[in-house]
């Protein structure tokens, strides 16, 4: 593969066109090299049959000196590279699906790809607790050397890389638009951490394409194709995440969902998962047991919640401590089980807040810490 | 010719305004001079009908009514009934009492074609400036009666028919006094509605109130719609501690020349409670209209200004109350009139924590992306923000998940440690002009509000490990003297530091 991004402008040149990949790995497999189709397309039109009218068109209109110094521009400046099908390096996974991407644009590290992958999905517009599973479970796949593959969208996506990242292990987002768009802007940290971390930015998009509704869907395929199982974190029944298992079962791969509340409607998508016959789990030993990963398991079971913590409590503290053991409770609650009146629970809830104990959660809302996200957010203890 | 003597209103103040009435034999007419506006030109017609409505005749003369002093702007029905009796007089339809003092004397009212006296706004400023003015009797529409009532040392002669004053001036009858009406009466007659008590569960907003209530410290709440954000604000005036003799007097004013006042209503003993609707304009907040005619900052003077659904309140509107929030006084200048008006107010603002309004919500999906939620959040500015001391969440649990049977307490029972607080404040602050902890500037602070050893240790963990602002930091020193004056002590102490915190929780949440 060249290294020189002025080598790929060829390759932006004829994903430009949104040609179906069937069509572009036909053109490939016939002429090479993107650079080769070009030269094609220059010297005559009777080769370039399968192509759709639309689409040569387009790559005719692109074929000026002013859109290739554009999209050098961009590639350099974005340090994008690409591959395509026909490249020694592209991922034999990929291969064996249907409809395999014809060429690949990418920032970063590509050896990410050789490593063990997970992907993991859901909603962008997650519940709280849904996006705290989500980290919890890339962070502790990470520490075990997994890669988590996502969609750099918001929610989940987020959650899951920004937990591989803090478990150690590189991750791997395919977005929906060309590399030189961070979508959505929001992200635009969690893009630079991806790369700091030697992670990898893959897109089947020229840059400067931009997000466009459909390419979510389809680039779900690549989210699954490139990795072993998917991990269903929260899907509500009709959701992007729901196209994502239907991807993941075309290509073989196990689904694995978590189970969430159940009275939840964030969770609602994941129960009718479960009873079509996914793969139950709850935690990331339980992934790794199924995979028959699990070979190092010294270092795993250590999630023992907060009994063994030598803290003196007072009597307050004790009282809403024990309150809250069962699960997340409202205000109203605790003052319920703690008999305590609401000016001395005010306190006592920031003071366990200070020590780390317990968390605030919007709508007034108060959890035991686990200890998990303890070890991250004091690392100090 | 003949001389009557009446009252205007300019601002919240009165001034008195004689009405000198000369008839001339000549074609019949009356004419209004004095810089009358159109419902006192219009009087004319009323004061006709009214007069034949009493039995009296209409002289057919050519009258001219002055409106002494001339150069001010004369507004409102008010001038009636001076003028009718004006009229009579100068004609000698009615041969006065030689024991009454016609122009010593100050008579208003709006008369109806059939002769009755209606209630007129802004009674209550004309009473004040007669007594300022040396004037001990006032003739004034039976239904202002109790506005006026409460003014010590006047003699208030409550009228309801034209009739009646024509029998009273003529000697022939009597207008029954109307009895002062002390103040302190006055307040044992009316309950806070609704009462704390009827709102179950919901003890750490209820706590939150009445902290609020106690320093006076302006508040939000976030909470999911149906929540008891609005009901909880509502309760708020009747924990405050009850307005004082003064109080009273410059919130009725302000609503009796708003016209606000219902008839037969007394001087006003419960805070008012203002809630405009998110489609208010600046004017109607702040005050103005081709009159300056005071806004929902000044109607809520002494009281609660609740701003429900604040972020879909215009920006300007928001921003414009930052003025009266800062120094209790708007200055309303239009191009006819000028005026100032007091508007010191507690602020208590609601809104939900996304556009959909679920995001939190344990039983409902938000549909809202963060880039909604944050940008809803970002219409309330900072500096708005930075005068609001007490934000709280309000927990979306419902009733019956709620075991406790304990009766909730009574409102009453709060406006009593309420009133304490308050008591333990005034004290504290005697000589410095405030009267609450939320009053007091940073300076202040220090010098007030420093917490014990273990409270400022307290305070410093928290700012690193809870996300706090530096400008949360001298709220929360506030907030934290007023739960200290609530527990009747002196000491600042690492307990009052905490719950303090627990007031700022929106910083941690919302506007990280």
């Amino acid at each position: 593969m060249a290294t020189e991004p002025s080598a790929f402008v060829y390759h932006a040149w004829l994903a430009s066109a949104a040609l179906p990949p069937g069509t572009v790995n036909g053109l490939l497999k016939k002429y090479g090299t993107p650079e080769n189709v070009w030269n094609a397309v220059i010297s005559g039109p009777s080769i370039i049959d399968g192509i759709h009218a639309a689409g040569l068109k387009t790559l005719k209109q692109n074929m000026t000196d002013e859109w290739l110094e554009t999209v050098e521009r961009l590639l350099f400046q974005h340090q994008i590279g690409a591959f395509t099908i026909t490249d020694q390096d592209y991922p034999s996974m990929l291969l064996q699906m249907e409809e395999p991407p014809a060429i690949l644009f990418y920032q970063g590290n590509l050896q990410c790809m050789r490593q063990k992958n997970l992907a993991m999905v859901g909603s962008r517009a997650a519940s709280y607790d849904g996006q705290k599973a989500a980290g919890k479970i890339a962070r502790n796949l990470s520490r075990k050397g997994i890669g988590i593959i996502s969609g750099m969208a918001g929610g989940i996506d987020t959650a899951s890389h920004t937990g591989c990242i803090e478990g150690g292990s590189r991750t791997i987002a395919v977005t929906g638009c060309g590399l030189d768009i961070v979508y959505p802007s929001a992200n635009l940290r969690l893009r630079d951490r991806i790369l700091e971390n030697r992670g990898l930015l893959l897109s089947e998009y020229a840059p400067g394409e931009k997000p466009v509704g459909w390419h979510f869907p389809f680039r779900n395929r690549i989210i699954t194709g490139l990795s072993q199982a998917l991990i269903v974190i929260e899907a509500k029944i009709r959701s992007g995440t729901m196209t994502s298992v239907q991807h993941a079962l075309n290509q073989g791969k196990d689904v694995f969902v978590y189970p969430g509340d159940p009275t939840s409607p964030y969770f609602e998508g994941n129960h009718r998962l479960l009873r079509e016959g996914a793969v139950y789990f709850t935690t990331a030993e339980d992934i790794l047991e199924d995979l028959g990963w699990l070979d190092n398991p010294g270092i795993i079971g250590q999630n023992s919640g907060c009994s063994g913590r030598t803290q003196t409590f007072t009597p307050e503290e004790e009282a809403v401590f024990s309150a809250l053991k069962p699960g997340r409770l409202g205000f109203e609650q605790i003052a319920d089980r703690s008999e305590l009146s609401p000016a001395a629970l005010m306190s006592t809830l920031t003071i366990l807040q200070i020590k780390g104990m317990i968390e605030a959660l919007p709508g007034k809302q108060y959890q035991l810490k686990d200890s998990d996200s303890q070890h991250y957010s004091d690392p100090e203890e | 010719m003949a001389k009557t003597l009446t009252f205007g209103v300019s601002g919240v103040n009165g001034y008195p305004v004689h009405v000198e009435v000369f008839g001339i034999n000549g074609i019949p007419g009356l004419e209004i001079i004095g810089l009358p506006d159109a419902s006192v030109r219009e009087s004319r017609d009323r004061v006709n009908a009214a007069i034949i409505n009493s039995g009296k005749q209409m002289p057919a003369r050519r009258i001219t009514i002055n409106l002494a002093p001339a150069d001010m702007k004369k507004e409102g029905p008010s001038f009636d009934l001076p003028i009718a009796v004006g009229v009579l007089i100068a004609n000698r339809e009615i041969i006065t009492d030689p024991a009454i003092e016609t122009e010593k004397i100050a008579m208003f009212g709006e008369l109806s074609l059939d002769g009755r006296v209606q209630p007129i706004a802004g009674a209550l400023p004309m009473v004040i400036s007669a007594k300022e003015n040396g004037i001990r009797d006032v003739i004034l529409p039976d239904k202002n009666a109790r506005e006026a009532a409460c003014i010590e040392g006047m003699n208030i002669l409550p009228v309801s028919h034209l009739s009646q004053v024509i029998a009273f001036l003529e000697g022939s009858g009597t207008i029954e006094k109307q009895k002062q009406i002390s103040f302190d009466s006055l307040k044992n007659e009316i309950f806070a509605s609704p009462d704390m008590a009827q709102i179950k569960g919901q003890g750490g907003a209820k706590r939150a109130l009445e902290v609020a209530a106690a320093g006076g410290h302006n508040m939000i709440m976030i909470g999911v719609p149906g929540s008891g954000k609005t009901m909880l604000a509502r309760c708020l005036p009747g924990i405050l501690p009850p307005l004082s003799f003064e109080e009273a007097l410059e919130t009725t004013r302000i609503h009796s020349i708003s016209g606000k006042l219902p008839p037969n209503s007394g001087l006003m003993v419960l805070r008012p409670f203002c809630a405009p609707h998110h489609n208010a304009s600046v004017a109607s907040l702040i005050g103005g209209g081709q009159d300056a005619k005071p806004g929902e900052v000044s109607l809520a003077h002494n009281g609660v200004l609740f701003l429900d659904e604040i972020p879909e309140f215009t920006r300007n509107a928001l921003e414009a109350l930052r003025q009266p929030l800062e120094d209790g006084i708007v200055n309303v200048a239009r191009v006819k009139k000028q005026a100032q008006y007091q508007s010191s107010f507690m602020l208590v603002a609601a809104m939900n924590p996304c556009p959909c309004g679920f995001y939190g919500s344990s039983r409902k999906v938000c549909r809202c992306t963060p880039q909604e939620i944050r940008r809803y959040l970002d219409r309330i500015s900072g500096p708005l923000l930075d005068r609001i001391d007490l934000q709280i969440e309000v927990d979306a649990v419902p009733v019956q998940e709620i075991n406790s049977s304990a009766p909730a307490e009574p409102s009453t029972a709060v406006a009593k440690r309420v009133s304490m607080a308050r008591m333990i404040q005034q004290e504290r602050y005697r000589g410095t002009g405030k009267h609450c902890n939320a009053q007091l500037n940073n300076e202040e602070v220090k010098q007030y509000c420093m917490p014990d050893a273990e409270g400022i240790r307290l305070l410093n963990v928290a700012m690193e490990t809870m996300n706090l602002s530096m400008r949360g930091y001298q709220r929360i020193l506030k907030v934290a003297r007023t739960i200290a004056d609530l527990d009747h002590t002196d000491l600042i102490g690492s307990a009052h530091i905490a719950e303090a915190i627990q007031y700022r929780e929106l910083d941690q949440k919302y506007w990280r």
